[in-house]
């Protein structure tokens, strides 16, 4: 009996010290390295933020009217993410109502951001947004904006020609610079309805040697046949109205296309016909101006993954083999859009799409 | 807490019964949140509980991603139209969860809290530890999913535990927590209680099987309590505003108690309740409760409430 208890404090003490030296050993070690001892990925996917559920506060410090109809703003926030020349952010109105603009300032500069707004009335297919810029934002009003994000990049080239249209002048404005700043060969083509209604024409220099203005109530329309003659290296960006894009794309030589940043009025268009081709499945499919290339490869691939339909969940993200895409999500990183397209809302900018499906 | 189970009597306590009122069609939401004025500590005064709700994201962006990479492959096995159209729903929601919260890191590590060594350890353990294996193809890689569906299963019943606490906890209103948080808590938490019978329904879609459940149940309990714990004291740690970081099991107790985190008996409770064979998510919390917020949510509706 006595010498079964013995035995048994024994086990027990035992048990208690292995217990306590485990447990200071582990603490030590803890303490030593509170992560150990778990491997960790390499390159770590987590907590780097696209950023694309953020928004950022900003005040209005400064408005003004560079010309007939057009409004400046100038927008100052802390923290506000850098941006290349091209891009463009949300404006979130005080109604609610969300708006794109490029920016058109200094990239250079840190805690503001400067973009430009035409009033669009309800005559010419505008839908209020401008004209609420024009009537509820003053200095002093804060505004809330998301991105800035760039689908119309500054393509690298030794040369450019830049083409603007009246107020689509704001993304080429700092192309312009970034152009003379990297020391490329430039020109840029300004057309407006009249001088009076062209913002900015101080700051593109209209009396460069390189910049050509054109009014239409003084020269007419633009001369764009020297477009046919354009040097194999030279980038063509172009931002305007719909006829004058329409123009310069008809221009271009043989087997060239121009860059082409659309207004956020043709982003809620329907946009084109083209074609999508699925490697893998060997189908090619006719895409109409009225559907989604989801919806219509879906009939052909019905097991093809989506969730949103509205560009931003990216569960529709297909890896692109060939084709220039119209980026119209709200999600993908300039990175991964060299690659891949969300086919719930983006579209083809030529003819024909090549997918990995 | 604002418990609000609903049984229906008369029916066999044997089988998941679902509650037909609770069934919502899902949709992912577009959510924006302005991060730039919420502090370190975003409930006042609070590190620790401030921590361990934080420790949400660390794990869910990766976590989320995983729930997606895995139900975009079991989409395929599924043969119910409407659960079907559930899923796809599900999915929406999770991706967008995974993002929102992946965009609090920037903020924390601008707060002088970098959180890049924990995350990484988390993207190791969801896409190394859970990821696909080179298994062969036939029973083991369709053991391995199910595997993985079912521990989805298991932990949606703490998700959808965390969001019926959070659309309740008052207390963290009373204490002035960052309202900008508590709305991507309470958006994620009203998302989880709306779709929280998705995953445990899937489960019973494929397998159902009831040692599954609570195998998987228990790997996902102690993974969840192991992971937790670390990321608290990980946080404390690294945190450079707190010198005496000595998190533990009774403040995490008392601050249950008062009401800024969940309690431990009700935590407690919730573990028979996913284990008993008539289990079925749509019994707790409240589907109205969750669409009332989400109709509210400043962050769901572009910042306009």
């Amino acid at each position: 009996m006595a010498r079964a208890r013995v035995q048994r404090l024994r086990t027990a003490v035992l048990v208690a010290g292995a217990v306590l030296l485990a447990k200071r050993a582990m603490r030590r070690r803890i303490d030593a390295s509170p992560l150990w001892p778990m491997p960790a990925l390499d390159e770590p996917v987590s907590g780097r933020g696209r950023s694309s559920t953020v928004t950022r506060r900003v005040l209005v410090t400064a408005r003004s009217e560079p010309a007939d109809g057009v409004v400046r703003l100038r927008l100052e926030g802390t923290g506000l993410p850098d941006w290349q020349p091209g891009a463009h952010i949300d404006l979130v109105l005080p109604s609610g109502t969300v708006r794109q603009y490029s920016l058109c300032g200094d990239p250079a500069e840190r805690d503001a951001y400067t973009i430009a707004t035409r009033l669009v009335g309800a005559g010419q297919g505008g839908r209020g947004g401008s004209r609420e810029v024009h009537e509820q934002v003053h200095v002093g009003t804060e505004l809330e904006i998301r991105g800035p994000r760039n689908r119309f990049p500054l393509a690298p080239a030794p040369s450019y020609v830049f083409v603007a249209g009246g107020i689509g002048i704001t993304p080429i404005l700092p192309m312009v610079r970034a152009a003379e700043a990297a020391g490329a060969d430039w020109r840029l083509l300004y057309c407006g309805r009249s001088r009076a209604s062209m913002p900015f024409l101080d700051e593109v220099g209209e009396t460069a040697e390189r910049v050509t203005v054109v009014a239409e109530d003084e020269d007419g329309r633009p001369d764009l046949s020297f477009l046919a003659g354009l040097p194999e290296a030279t980038e063509v960006h172009c931002c305007g109205p719909e006829g004058l894009m329409d123009a310069v794309g008809a221009a271009m030589p043989e087997g060239r296309v121009a860059r082409f940043e659309r207004f956020s009025a043709a982003l809620t268009a329907p946009g084109t016909a083209f074609e999508v081709e699925l490697r893998r499945t060997g189908r090619t499919l006719a895409v109409p101006a009225d559907r989604s290339v989801l919806s219509v490869v879906r009939e052909a691939v019905p097991g093809v993954l989506y969730s949103c339909r509205q560009g931003f969940c990216g569960t529709c993200r297909q890896r692109v083999l060939d084709g220039e895409v119209d980026h119209r999500d709200e999600l993908l990183t300039d990175a991964e859009r060299t690659d891949s397209m969300l086919i719930c809302v983006s579209r083809c900018a030529g003819e024909r799409l090549v997918l990995d499906l | 807490m604002g418990f609000t189970g609903q049984y229906i009597d008369g029916m066999s306590n044997t089988q998941p019964v679902p509650v037909a009122s609770e069934h919502i069609e899902l949709k992912a939401r577009k959510v924006s949140f302005d991060w730039e004025r919420t502090p370190l500590h975003w409930v006042p005064g609070d590190p620790f509980t401030t921590h361990t709700i934080n420790v949400l994201h660390l794990l869910l962006p990766a976590g989320e991603r995983w729930f997606v990479h895995v139900y975009k492959q079991v989409l395929p096995y599924i043969t119910d139209e409407r659960l079907r159209a559930d899923v796809i729903g599900f999915i929406g929601q999770e991706a967008v969860h995974s993002q929102a919260h992946d965009d609090v890191l920037p903020h924390l590590r601008k707060l002088g809290l970098d959180p890049t060594p924990y995350t990484a350890q988390v993207d190791w353990f969801f896409e190394k530890l859970l990821g696909d294996r080179t298994l062969p193809p036939g029973r083991p890689r369709r053991w391995w999913l199910m595997e993985r569906v079912a521990l989805i299963a298991a932990i949606e019943h703490y998700t959808a535990f965390l969001g019926n606490w959070v659309l309740n906890a008052e207390e963290l209103d009373r204490v002035g927590a960052d309202p900008v948080m508590l709305d991507l808590l309470r958006w994620h938490g009203a998302e989880e209680v709306e779709h929280r019978s998705v995953a445990f329904e899937l489960f019973l879609h494929l397998d159902g099987g009831y040692r599954r459940r609570a195998r998987t149940w228990a790997a996902a309990f102690s993974a969840l309590v192991f992971l937790w714990q670390r990321g608290v004291r990980f946080f404390m740690e690294n945190d450079p505003t707190v010198l005496d970081a000595r998190p533990s099991v009774a403040q995490f107790v008392r601050k249950g108690r008062e009401g800024v985190l969940p309690s431990t008996p009700d935590m407690l409770r919730s573990i028979p309740r996913y284990l008993s064979r008539s289990y079925h998510p749509s019994q707790e919390g409240c589907t109205a409760q969750a669409a009332a917020y989400l109709a509210s949510s400043p962050g769901a509706n572009g910042g306009r409430i």
